[in-house]
């Protein structure tokens, strides 16, 4: 299967997001003025994720964005009193964290959404307890929204790899958590009286990742649970 | 015949029918020009054997593989875990949660295939308890033939146990192309598995610390295939694969991959590998009794 084909009948769509709102509000405005004028009202941030697969995707690929740029951050600035340990395993959850994000970028292809701009300054990343608090919010977060998009994807071929970055965000939760807080394995509300972990869906887990970005979004299109 | 109005007539009974039938989207878009008519009767037939018959005979088999894990598992946890003085109090309460959450797994397990319809997998020499507990020693030699003394020896328990938990994560990563056609049981899936690379996670750190310090300084995840000893590289074949879906990644083939450290390194370890049923079997055969 070549890269793109996961966008499917979508693409087109896709693709022309920008026109394709543009006329959505203008839509049936004569006068050149008053067009001119629902133009200037579209917010230059608000940025297009897609509908169905292709939102899917921009979703989990957003959601990588925020945690590679977080790590990023981390390994600059470390935590006051970090270990050798803590400051090689943060470097090797910045890389995989990058290794996901783009490999998301990549089956996207031309329906990957732009660079976003992040907004990382909720994080005190001097501050071992506030920096692994959001990484373990951060991290739970990516393993509940596999289990929210694997249901939604049309294309389930692709839920073939997810799961192998599924187990490894896991991997990452469990490690950023026990250093925050260790024996915390089974604590909150991430896995169940039957022993499951949680789910959330997109666009709870979107709004989730609001106060990491800045740049907004456009998901009236992206499926839901 | 007109096959639009059959799917839509089974659509009515079971509104999940193009769900189960995804996949093979374009087989249906293809009916029409290019299979005969004759033949369509049996092209439908054995692409409905594909999405319902088949699939629930290879789904309960597929939950009745994470059973299997589950009990050796919670046995094994449970026996750690009443063994006075191997488990150091520091890391108890971790050991427990874990020992909960293979037995919650367990029990939602043998639900969700009883309800299916299947027979839940038992353990050898297992009786039908009299307590709830699910916990069938007779079943495991987790000294493999006295070669591992893992409750007597802090150190070989850990190691027996990420050795179980990383295999179990390969084992349920090997089931997802199985059990694609069926949401509900994919998402179980996903949920055990995770709950699995988690507890892996948290005995891999404890080896890594002080005053383990295990000697080839494990990590959380699964860097390239390492071994917790020379004895189980069987157990981790594969794990330092690079490729996946086409996607290579590698610094060579995409400079955003990080290059600071050894992006090889990263792209091995940001995937967990599937296992097949065979292969997985044959890691944990030296743990059961004859």
């Amino acid at each position: 299967m070549k890269q793109n084909d996961i966008a499917g009948a979508d693409t087109g769509k896709v693709v022309n997001t920008s026109r394709r709102r543009f006329i959505q509000l203008a839509g049936g405005v004569a006068g050149a003025g008053l067009f001119f004028a629902s133009c200037r009202r579209t917010p230059a941030s608000d940025t297009y994720v897609g509908e169905g697969d292709v939102a899917l995707l921009n979703y989990l690929y957003i959601l990588k964005q925020v945690t590679a740029a977080f790590y990023t951050q981390a390994v600059a600035t470390d935590y006051i009193g970090i270990s050798a340990s803590e400051v090689e395993l943060q470097i090797n959850l910045r890389d995989q964290e990058i290794v996901h994000r783009e490999y998301f970028k990549s089956i996207l292809g031309k329906n990957a959404v732009k660079t976003i701009t992040m907004d990382l300054s909720a994080v005190v990343f001097a501050d071992k307890a506030d920096f692994l608090k959001h990484a373990t919010e951060l991290e739970d977060l990516s393993v509940a929204a596999y289990n929210g998009v694997i249901q939604l994807l049309a294309d389930k071929e692709k839920i073939i790899t997810i799961a192998k970055m599924a187990s490894v965000d896991a991997r990452h939760a469990n490690y950023v958590r026990d250093t925050l807080t260790h024996n915390s394995t089974g604590d909150g509300l991430v896995i169940d009286s039957n022993g499951l972990n949680n789910v959330i869906s997109p666009p709870s887990g979107m709004s989730m990742l609001d106060k990491y970005i800045e740049t907004r979004f456009d998901i009236t299109k992206l499926p839901t649970l | 015949m007109n096959f639009k109005h059959i799917l839509n007539e089974i659509e009515k009974t079971d509104p999940e029918v193009y769900e189960k039938l995804s996949g093979r989207r374009e087989v249906l878009k293809g009916f029409g020009s290019k299979v005969a008519l004759a033949a369509l009767p049996f092209a439908i037939g054995s692409m409905f054997k594909k999405a319902y018959g088949q699939t629930t005979d290879a789904v309960i088999d597929a939950l009745n593989l994470a059973l299997e894990f589950e009990y050796l598992e919670y046995t094994y946890y449970r026996q750690g875990n009443n063994t006075g003085g191997l488990i150091p109090t520091t890391d108890l309460p971790g050991f427990k949660a874990i020992e909960a959450q293979e037995k919650a797994h367990i029990n939602f397990l043998i639900t969700t295939i009883t309800a299916m319809g299947g027979i839940p997998f038992t353990p050898k020499n297992y009786s039908h308890p009299t307590t709830v507990a699910p916990y069938v020693p007779a079943a495991y030699d987790f000294e493999m033939n006295s070669t591992y003394t893992p409750f007597s020896d802090y150190r070989t328990f850990l190691i027996l146990a990420q050795v179980f938990e990383d295999t179990g994560v390969h084992a349920l990563q090997g089931q997802i192309p199985t059990l694609l056609g069926n949401n509900e049981v994919l998402t179980q899936a996903f949920q055990i598995m995770e709950v699995e690379a988690r507890h892996a996670a948290f005995v891999r750190t404890i080896r890594r610390l002080a005053p383990i310090d295990a000697p080839e300084t494990p990590t959380p995840w699964i860097t390239n295939n390492i071994p917790p000893t020379i004895p189980f590289q069987d157990y981790y074949v594969g794990e330092d694969r690079v490729e996946h879906d086409g996607v290579i990644s590698l610094y060579s083939e995409n400079p955003n991959y990080p290059s600071g450290t050894s992006p090889q390194v990263a792209a091995t370890a940001a995937f967990d590998e599937p296992y097949d049923k065979a292969k997985v079997l044959s890691l944990i055969a030296p743990f059961k009794v004859i």
